[in-house]
């Protein structure tokens, strides 16, 4: 017999009540957990999906000229302005504030080069950023690992003989329609080198056909451009993707601007954008709603728990008078709300994830999941407790304070 | 804090007030009452209802702050404690069989009398053995898992007994143990009471019944919450009862 052996009998006499009030607290925390995991998993969404758009900042020099265009961006390219991007910016970028909230810094080198015999768009990267920016890429090969090998956009590729069509998908890959893109399991590489700028390379691996500026592209490694066009130490364009979901960007935009007072820093305006700001919304509304939801909660709580006292003021008198302090009998009262508000937190972090599983594919397309995550179980059972001890609070102060004598008076 | 009486309990010039919402002035219930019990007596408060036998009686319990006066049993000055140590205080020296019994009806009979154990850091093997040991000293000892409604009139009354003496209380109070029940029921507790007596138990008890008023050591009437001058009066060491089986 301890004082929580009297909270559990209390628990079983009072079944009902019991089930009652741990089904209040489930529904608050159920729907608290369903709506924050639901916008928590389209916010992973729009991450990723930002991480497939690839760079969100671009960094150019300041030019008049606009000679070349790469994906929709203008590159200054032939003229020698005196603004020329270098590797130094590169770098810089690297020493903004924000630098930590930096995912890829990529930046390149474009240029005209003659690949076997005809005039094409080279650039030079560096291929390990280039390609976590470059997520769409299909490589059928491998990326360049030295400087006299080349990656070659599919257009290319065809165009100097160096792939051929496997039997049985020739079709699409032969019209090359934009519709039609071929994937990197549906050609052959032939050609083991190439002439690039007079020299010879090897072709270390061709991407399959993006619909991009990429297929009628050479890439090859930046060192390697920068010395065959002549232009050492010097760069187009550094395209920048920033890690997050909620980066503020417009201040790491600024900031770049900042250590490169030479260049052209620009963010890309996405649709994505607009996608975040509902995700925004959606969880602000869910927190609006969860909060009102446990609110009401808390104030059921709060008169159930009145009730109970009134019902048991004679027990608790009964109590106090054998020699239960007023902490014994809060202790005795607070182990029932605690266990309840914790079944009820279980329950309804339970029932919450199932809910937002369920929701899911309502919101999102497919792939978007909802993680079982522990801090989510643990601050679902935590606010549940919570909300439980403190609406439970002035009731049990109440009941302790019961005058013993006045409530063993009476029948 | 030793007092100058040597008495085990000490009412001192007692009133006690009920503040009402009605007059300004409050009910006065109890007037400027004193009384001495000495270890091993046993009391019987008689009087009129509502003429302050509970008021007294709780008083005594360590549960009800008089308006003026005080009390002191084994020289501690009881309402100068805190709440929270006069509630240690009730659980050391006080054992409490109310009118109602007020037992809980969810628990059974051992559960019942190990309650006022339960704030104690002690075993559960030996707080059922202590539970046992009452309930077999009130003949109970065989219905220990019986709930109260399982249980006779006479033998709640006895479970409520066994209740009040689990903490080995010097003090044992009870108001009107035996008014609920027939007279058979009735005087079957009072012999309980009478035999925990004659093993040394301090007892104070509200009673209505005047035959149990000749069993005791002594008598108080109480009227308009002040003792009568009447009060049958016998010494604790040469009282001559009659033998406890009635
Ligand atoms: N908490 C209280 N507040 C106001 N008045 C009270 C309170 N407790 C008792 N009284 C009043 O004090 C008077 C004495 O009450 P008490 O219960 O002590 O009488 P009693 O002698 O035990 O009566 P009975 O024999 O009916 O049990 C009564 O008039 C009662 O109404
Ligand atoms: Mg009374």
């Amino acid at each position: 017999m301890r004082i929580s052996t009297i909270a559990f009998a209390n628990l079983r006499r009072r079944k009902g009540k019991a089930l009652f009030l741990a089904s209040g607290i489930s529904i608050g925390i159920g729907t608290a957990v369903a709506l924050l995991s639901l916008s928590g998993s389209l916010r992973e969404e729009i991450g990723s999906q930002l991480d497939r758009f690839g760079a969100n900042i671009v960094v150019t020099p300041h030019s008049d000229s606009l000679a070349l265009d790469y994906g929709g961006i203008s590159v200054s390219g032939v003229s020698f302005d005196q603004h020329q991007l270098s590797n130094e910016d590169a770098a810089g970028i690297l020493r903004i504030p924000y630098r930590k909230r930096l995912s890829v810094v990529a930046p390149k080198l474009l240029g005209t080069v003659e690949v076997a015999g005809r005039k094409t768009l080279i650039a030079g990267v560096d291929f390990a950023s280039e390609l976590r920016l470059k997520k769409w890429w299909r490589l059928n090969g491998r990326a360049p690992e030295s400087a006299t090998e080349v990656l070659l956009g599919y257009d290319i590729a065809r165009a100097v003989s160096a792939i051929e069509a496997l039997p049985g998908t020739s079709g699409a890959a032969d019209q090359g329609t934009a519709h039609h893109s071929a994937a990197p399991d549906v050609f052959r590489v032939t050609r083991e080198r190439v002439t690039v700028g007079g020299r010879e390379h090897r072709i270390a691996g061709v991407i399959g056909q993006t619909g991009g500026p990429e297929d009628r592209m050479v890439f090859a490694q930046l060192g390697q451009v920068q010395d065959l066009l002549g232009r050492p130490g010097q760069l187009s364009v550094i395209e920048v993707s920033a890690l997050c979901k909620d980066c503020p960007v417009e201040d790491m935009v600024a900031q770049i601007r900042k250590e490169l007072p030479h260049a052209n820093v620009s963010a890309i305006q996405q649709s994505v954008r607009a996608r975040t700001e509902a995700v925004d919304r959606l969880t602000q509304f869910s927190m609006v709603v969860s909060v009102v939801v446990l609110a009401i909660g808390a104030l059921m709580i709060f008169t159930t728990m009145m009730s109970a006292v009134v019902e048991r003021t004679k027990e608790i008198g009964v109590l106090r008078a054998i020699g239960f302090r007023r902490t014994h009998i809060i202790k005795g009262l607070m182990i029932e709300v605690v266990i309840i508000s914790a079944v009820g937190g279980v329950a309804g972090w339970f029932g919450g994830l199932v809910a937002s599983r369920l929701a899911l594919p309502y919101f999102t397309e497919a792939g978007a999941q909802i993680e079982l995550r522990v801090s989510l179980a643990a601050f679902a059972i935590a606010v549940a407790m919570l909300t439980g001890i403190i609406s439970s609070i002035y009731p049990v102060m109440r009941a302790s304070r019961l005058d013993p004598s006045e409530a063993v008076r009476y029948v | 804090m030793r007092e100058e009486s040597l008495a085990f309990v000490a009412v001192e010039n007692v009133s006690k007030t009920y503040s009402d919402q009605d007059s300004s002035g409050g009910v006065q219930v109890l007037r400027d009452v004193s009384v001495e019990i000495a270890e091993g007596e046993f009391v019987c408060l008689m009087g009129p209802s509502g003429s302050g036998k509970s008021t007294l009686l709780t008083i005594l319990g360590a549960m009800n702050h008089p308006s003026e006066g005080r009390l002191v049993i084994d020289g501690i000055d009881v309402y100068a404690l805190s709440d929270e140590r006069r509630a240690d205080f009730r659980l050391q020296y006080l054992g409490f069989v109310f009118q109602q019994h007020h037992l809980m009806p969810y628990l059974n009979a051992i559960e019942n009398v190990m309650l006022p154990l339960a704030t104690l850091k002690l075993a559960g093997i030996e707080k059922r053995r202590r539970a046992l040991d009452v309930l077999e000293k009130v003949g109970l000892g065989d219905k220990a898992s019986r709930l109260p409604s399982q249980l006779s009139g006479g033998e709640q009354g006895r479970l409520a007994i066994a209740r009040a003496l689990v903490n080995d209380p010097p003090l044992l109070l009870a108001d009107e143990p035996t008014g609920t029940l027939d007279t058979k029921t009735g005087d079957e507790i009072m012999k309980v009471f009478l035999d925990l007596n004659s093993l040394g138990q301090t007892i104070f008890m509200v009673s209505h019944n005047p035959a149990n008023a000749a069993l005791v050591h002594r008598v108080l009437h109480i009227r308009d919450g002040e003792f009568e001058a009447t009060s049958d009066k016998k010494d604790a060491r040469t009282v001559t009862r009659l033998s406890p089986a009635l």
